[in-house]
């Protein structure tokens, strides 16, 4: 039997878990699972909802710690310290040893720090753990002005969230437009329109200088621009940065964070690495899909089967925001190279634009309907040849037969 | 002195049906009229009016929805000011008195119209012969039965048409000799139609150089050479006395000229062969013809604009009429020449005399006598006792400054006339156009110093006679909208300004149809076949009871007659009809290489210039635009493809349209429709191209062939534009057609150069609007937008570059105006609504909106006859109109069905 070792119990771990379960994996290895959060694995993605009251906290929690007596699977709950890659040890903070045949880093991310002063009031929060939304939730209650810093996917929800809770918002974002990761800017600026609408006020362009308090809890944040907003939550946003130093600690090759390969394989053989905290071909990873792929992977290359190399996938990135849809893939800022397609309706506050190179989808972004998001999505993964419907693709499917552009296509390859 | 006042204009209006005539073609069918709150809600066909009992075409059916157009005139209009009446009568009576006082009678002139009333007509020319002293006043009817009443004059010595339409039923062979029947007299067709099945012995053929709709109808189509009809009835007339096939006894006994007639056809050679050759056509079948016309006792020459409008009609006319002469095929049931008019009173202008070269009652210029009679008659204090100007002259004197005063009435020369561009140049010099008119911005009264503002069909009463000489009543039923006047009235208050007063006492209409119908008796005796003194004393209840009548109605015959000669007896000296010897010709004007030969008519749903017709979106549904019909294999030859824009050219003047493919057109021939004008179009106004080369005797213009340069239009983009009413200030590219809808308009475009950018391009053009939703295509392949005002749609714009039109789907059409969600946004741009929509196809019966898809299901569930169809979805049972489209439907199905690839489109 073989020790298999698995540092971290996030969403990448709970895949991991389920992807190798569906091999006949337990004559082969041991498995023991490392965690620091006592709840066991659970869906980050629901965070969001969670704060928009839209579901209850049960159904976030994915594998309670039974699920893996269930499964045979020892869990631990812990912090591990150290790696000792020569003799294939892991020294956890309370003093435990484990030993290890092949060792997996799940360790994920951390919220990005800023350089904010005074971040150690009360009341200032991160929107990262679901020990973070609880608190959050339960503050929004009894408070009236709330700040978000960042105005990416996760400032947006947490924004959103507080609204419905009652709240006043201020988003304070560094750039001159929201999403500008997923977005360009005129779908930016129109979200800004459509949030504007649902009464979050918004300071762009700028950064919190610092939090001003008399006592203990935050009071105001003020801005770069000179700003002063009362507040009395302030829920931090800015990004993620991974979790590389266990890795990093014991030698392995990082950059942001722990380089592997096409495998997962870090520059360790015996040390694989999955999720927020690995680094592949320069990229690291914060979204759902390509995450799952490299849990597929990995789990397939433990059981010993036939594997496929990692590539990048296409992902596509939605708000979880009800009442505001943003759907967005690909490329989303025009270059010369691209044809567009754009539909602007602004009294609708819906926007949609397709970025085309040699006839085929390389980019989406969609504004206030994005019903057709998952079609576009796979016309761009299938590398569809769409010029034919040029002329009302952007309307949508209601408007163009998918299914003989599709079989078009196939026969386009034969 | 006070202004007299029109005692019979409607003033009071419960709920009642009202009995009347339509206003469209020649056919004259009777039309009963629903009226409620001052308002024709309804209309159906009279059942107890010979001419249609019951059955209505489209046109005729959709009457109630053309009374509303949104440029009817409601006052005087001075130098395109609204003005009273007193400032339009000042005005063009002090200018008109001068121009005679300095420059004569013979300045002056008067173009009138088919269109009016006899009462109206009557008055016109009574005005101008009688009292300004000149014969100056022509008509549109120039332009369209001229010379089969000049051909009717020189065989009859009368402008008689002999028959009826009951004629054409009991016939054994019917003749239609370039007559597009099925579009241009529905109604007709339809009767034909029925007598054909309930007597399938008929035998029809029509001789036409297009396989039009009528053709449906034919057990022979002759395919002939356009203009050669004359060398085809000539080729008859010899066939019928080389195989001794003529009524020697009828000839002796009742006509003279026949040797000479003979003699000419020899002379020019006429055998088969050769006339087989001269009129392009299948000698067999030509020769089946022959004997078919040689054999059949009973057969009827229908005729109409095919023979008239040539620059050699006259004749044409006349080698059909020496056939029937020939054969003593006249004046007995079921055998006449029978030229049918297009005008619903081109036979009623003539009556009264309301053309140049005619004088009135049916008394010409060639006589003193008549002259002096017509002036006792009228005490005329200023007759003239020549013949005046015809229409082509007329303008062509306005042109050179000889005529300096015009006054057109209900017609639209600058846009009907030959080398119409002409004709608005010659208004542009003229001191004083004078323009009546129910619509104040027609093409014509674009050039007027003054528009009077007329009453229209509905409001006005008075009488029409169709082609088979029956008088029957229009009966206004409804109040005049605004300050429009009956065209009688205002001619009558002109004349009283004049001075004429005395002369022109008229307060009814009736009082003018008394003195007409009086003067078609006065010293009659017999030698004037045009007499209805019987009518002359009719009370005012009988006048407004009238029931549809024949002339002659005189003392003999006081319920009028259904056909002359029957007694063999003419109107010439010698009481004999008279062979007309005619020497064929072709057109003036051959095509060069590379020009094709344009032929120009109507299409089944619209009336001349779509004054009318044009503001019921009903009647666009069969055509909503000009087009070019032309051979596949031209079209081949042309780069063109089906619905591409193309390019006639004539002279500088350019007509565009949409390229139809058509098997049924002949080889470097094309066929134009007549109706576009200014008012729907940029560039569509087809008798720009056509020549003003006229007939010698009649004066007709040669409408249906002109040779012309054809190339295909170098668009570069095509747009779609759906826009409410008011917010249409007119389209700026080259090519434009509007098409009205339901709630505003659509006009289709296209340009010969790119905007900069659609976006701005559209937005300066209607910069009111601030809701847009917008699709931009970077490469500038296509764009589209739609302008909404509070939620409300407003415009729709789409643009694609290219040579081919926009797609478009009939959802789109009712969106205007309408409140549209963020998913109706997208379909607008879009341009149909989704998959969600079903469609139920082109729309073919439009009395029950009827669309092709339905159509063809019901055919392929089992209804194999339009009889079935009828039954089961209604289309066809109303009107008739899309009979034949139904019929091609049912054959096309089931030739699908039974495995035959091949379908032909033959209309």
């Amino acid at each position: 039997m073989k020790e298999l070792l698995l540092i971290g119990n996030g969403m990448s771990t709970g895949r991991l878990l389920d992807e190798l379960l569906k091999y006949p994996v337990s004559s082969e290895f041991t498995i023991t699972v490392v965690g620091d959060e006592s709840e066991g694995s659970y869906n980050r993605t629901l965070l969001s909802p969670l704060l928009a009251d839209e579901i209850d906290v049960d159904l976030l929690i994915k594998k309670p710690v039974s699920w893996y007596q269930q499964q045979g699977i020892r869990f631990i709950h812990g912090v591990a310290e150290r790696v000792f890659r020569e003799n294939k040890t892991v020294y956890l903070v309370d003093g435990q040893t484990l030993e290890y045949d092949h060792l997996i880093l799940a360790t994920g991310s951390r919220p990005a720090k800023t350089s904010s002063v005074n971040q150690h009031l009360d009341n200032i929060y991160n929107f990262r753990t679901l020990k973070d939304v609880l608190m959050i939730a339960n503050k929004a209650r009894v408070i009236q002005h709330a700040v978000v810093v960042g105005g990416g996917l996760a400032g947006l929800e947490a924004a959103y969230g507080l609204i419905l809770r009652g709240a006043n918002v201020t988003l304070v974002h560094r750039g001159d437009y929201l999403l500008n990761r997923q977005l360009d800017q005129q779908a930016g600026e129109g979200l800004r329109r459509v949030l504007e609408h649902h009464n979050i006020r918004f300071e762009m362009d700028c950064e919190v200088d610092s939090f001003e308090s008399t006592g203990q809890v935050v009071q105001r944040a003020i801005l770069t621009n000179g700003k002063a907003v009362s507040c009395h939550l302030v829920v931090i946003a800015t990004g993620i940065t991974p979790n590389k130093e266990l890795g990093e600690a014991s030698g392995l090759d990082c950059g942001v964070a722990i380089r592997v390969n096409d495998f997962m394989t870090s520059s360790d053989d015996s040390i694989s690495a999955i999720g927020e905290c690995c680094e592949h071909a320069g990229i690291t990873f914060g979204m759902v899909e390509p995450i799952w792929l490299q849990c597929k992977i990995l789990a397939s290359k433990l059981a010993g089967k036939v594997i496929t190399r990692f590539q990048m996938p296409a992902v596509a990135t939605t708000l979880q925001v009800s009442g505001v849809d943003v759907f967005s893939a690909g490329d989303h800022t025009t270059t010369g190279a691209h044809r567009t397609l754009i539909f602007t309706d602004p009294a609708s506050y819906v926007y949609r634009k397709l970025l085309l190179k040699k006839d085929r989808i390389v980019g989406i972004v969609l504004l206030g309907d994005t019903r057709d998001g998952q079609y576009y999505f796979e016309l761009m993964q299938k590398r569809v040849n769409v010029s034919k419907v040029a002329d009302i693709l952007i309307f949508g499917r209601d408007f163009f037969d998918l299914e003989s552009l599709l079989e078009a296509n196939q026969f386009d390859r034969v | 002195m006070s202004e007299l006042t029109a005692i019979d204009q409607v003033t009071s209006f419960p709920v009642k049906d009202v009995n009347t005539t339509c206003c469209y073609c020649g056919v004259g069918c009777g039309v009963i009229a629903t009226i409620d709150e001052g308002q024709i809600v309804s209309i159906r066909g009279d059942k107890n009016h010979p001419a249609n009992s019951g059955r209505l075409c489209v046109k005729g059916a959709s009457l109630h929805e053309t009374h509303h157009s949104p440029d009817r005139l409601l006052h005087p209009l001075v130098h395109g000011q609204e003005a009273s009446w007193e400032q339009a009568f000042d005005y063009t009576v002090k200018k008109f008195q001068s121009t005679i006082d300095l420059h004569g009678a013979d300045s002056v002139a008067f173009y009138l119209s088919g269109q009016l009333l006899t009462e109206d007509y009557y008055v016109a020319n009574k005005l101008m012969k009688g009292f300004i002293g000149t014969s100056n006043i022509d008509t549109n009817s120039r332009l369209c039965m001229a010379s089969a009443a000049a051909a009717y004059n020189r065989a009859f010595g009368g402008d008689i048409v002999p028959g009826c339409y009951e004629d054409l039923e009991v016939a054994d062979l019917l003749m239609l000799v370039g007559s597009n029947m099925a579009y241009t007299h529905p109604v007709i067709y339809q009767r034909i139609v029925k007598a054909k099945k309930e007597r399938p012995d008929l035998k029809v053929v029509v001789i036409d150089p297009r396989r039009t709709a009528t053709c449906d109808l034919a057990d022979f189509h002759l395919p002939i050479a356009p203009g050669s009809d004359a060398f085809f009835f000539n080729g008859l007339l010899f066939f019928l006395n080389q195989k001794n096939f003529i009524d020697q006894s009828f000839i002796d006994l009742y006509c003279e000229g026949f040797e000479n007639a003979l003699k000419a056809v020899t002379d020019q050679g006429a055998d088969l062969t050769t006339m087989a050759g001269l009129c392009d056509l299948d000698i067999n079948e030509m020769h089946q013809v022959y004997r078919l016309f040689a054999e059949t006792d009973k057969v009827v020459t229908v005729f109409s604009q095919g023979i008239n409008q040539s620059s050699t009609g006259v004749d044409k006319g006349n080698a059909i009429i020496n056939c029937h002469l020939a054969t003593g095929k006249i004046g007995r049931k079921g055998a006449t020449p029978f030229a049918i008019t297009g005008q619903p009173n081109a036979m009623g202008g003539r009556e009264v005399g309301g053309l140049a070269h005619i004088l009135a009652a049916h008394m010409n210029y060639d006589s003193e006598e008549s002259v002096d009679r017509v002036a006792r008659f009228w005490n005329a204090s200023n007759m003239t006792a020549k013949a005046g100007r015809k229409a082509v002259d007329m303008f062509q004197d306005i042109y050179d400054g000889k005529i300096k005063a015009i006054w057109i009435m209900a017609t639209n020369p600058a846009a009907t006339m030959p080398n119409a561009g002409f004709v608005r140049e010659a208004l542009q010099r003229c001191d004083l156009v004078m323009v009546s008119d129910c619509i104040g911005n027609t093409d014509t009264a674009m050039y007027a110093n003054v528009v009077f503002p007329t009453t229209t069909w509905g409001e006005k009463t008075g009488m029409v006679t169709n082609s088979e000489r029956r008088i029957s009543l229009q009966k206004g039923a409804i109040p005049a909208p605004g300050e429009a006047r009956h065209d009688w009235h205002i001619l009558t208050e002109f004349a009283r300004r004049l001075g004429f007063g005395e002369a022109f006492p008229y307060q009814q209409s009736v009082e003018i149809f008394r003195e007409h119908a009086l003067l078609s008796g006065y010293e009659n005796e017999g030698g004037r076949a045009f007499d209805i003194s019987a009518l002359a004393d009719l009370s005012s209840e009988e006048y407004l009871n009238f029931q549809p009548v024949q002339w002659p109605v005189n003392e003999k015959y006081p319920n009028g007659r259904a056909r002359l000669f029957e007694d063999k007896r003419f109107f010439t000296k010698s009481r004999k009809a008279y062979f007309v010897p005619v020497v064929a010709h072709f057109p003036q004007v051959r095509p060069k290489a590379e020009q094709a030969i344009m032929n120009t008519g109507r299409v089944r749903d619209q009336w001349h210039t779509m004054g009318r017709t044009g503001s019921s979106c009903k009647l666009f549904g069969h055509c909503d635009e000009p087009f070019v019909d032309i051979n596949p294999l031209d079209m081949t030859k042309l780069g063109l493809q089906d619905g591409d824009l193309v390019e006639l050219k004539n002279r500088g003047a350019r007509y565009l349209g949409r390229a139809q493919k058509m098997i049924g057109q002949r080889r470097g021939e094309v066929f134009a429709p007549m109706h576009w004008n200014s008012r729907f179009s940029s560039s569509s106004c087809v008798d720009t191209l056509v020549n003003s080369f006229t007939d010698p005797y009649s004066g007709q213009p040669e409408f249906k062939h002109c040779p012309v340069n054809i190339k295909a239009y170098d668009a570069v983009w095509h747009g779609l534009i759906l826009t409410s009413e008011e917010f249409n200030t007119g389209m700026k590219t080259d090519y434009w057609v509007k098409i009205p809808l339901p709630r505003g308009l659509k006009f289709r475009l296209a340009e010969t150069r790119l905007p900069k950018s659609f976006s701005s391009w559209i937005k300066e053009q209607f910069p009111l609007i601030q809701d847009w939703a917008e699709f931009n295509d970077s490469d500038g392949d296509y764009f589209r937008c739609a302008g909404l005002v509070n939620g409300k749609l407003k415009i729709v714009f789409h643009a694609k570059r290219g040579k081919s039109a926009i797609d478009e789907h009939p959802w789109l059409d009712r969106k205007l105006n309408e409140p549209c969600n963020v998913t109706t946004r997208f379909a607008l741009l879009a341009g149909q609504p989704g998959v969600a929509f079903e469609q139920k196809g082109r729309v073919i019966c439009y009395c029950y909106e009827i669309g092709e898809k339905s159509i063809r299901k019901a055919i392929l569930d089992g209804c194999d006859s339009t009889a079935a169809l009828g039954e089961r979805l209604k289309c066809g049972t109303h009107c008739g109109s899309c009979l034949s489209e139904l019929n091609s439907l049912v054959k096309d199905e089931l030739r699908a069905k039974n495995g035959i690839t091949e379908v032909d489109k033959l209309i």
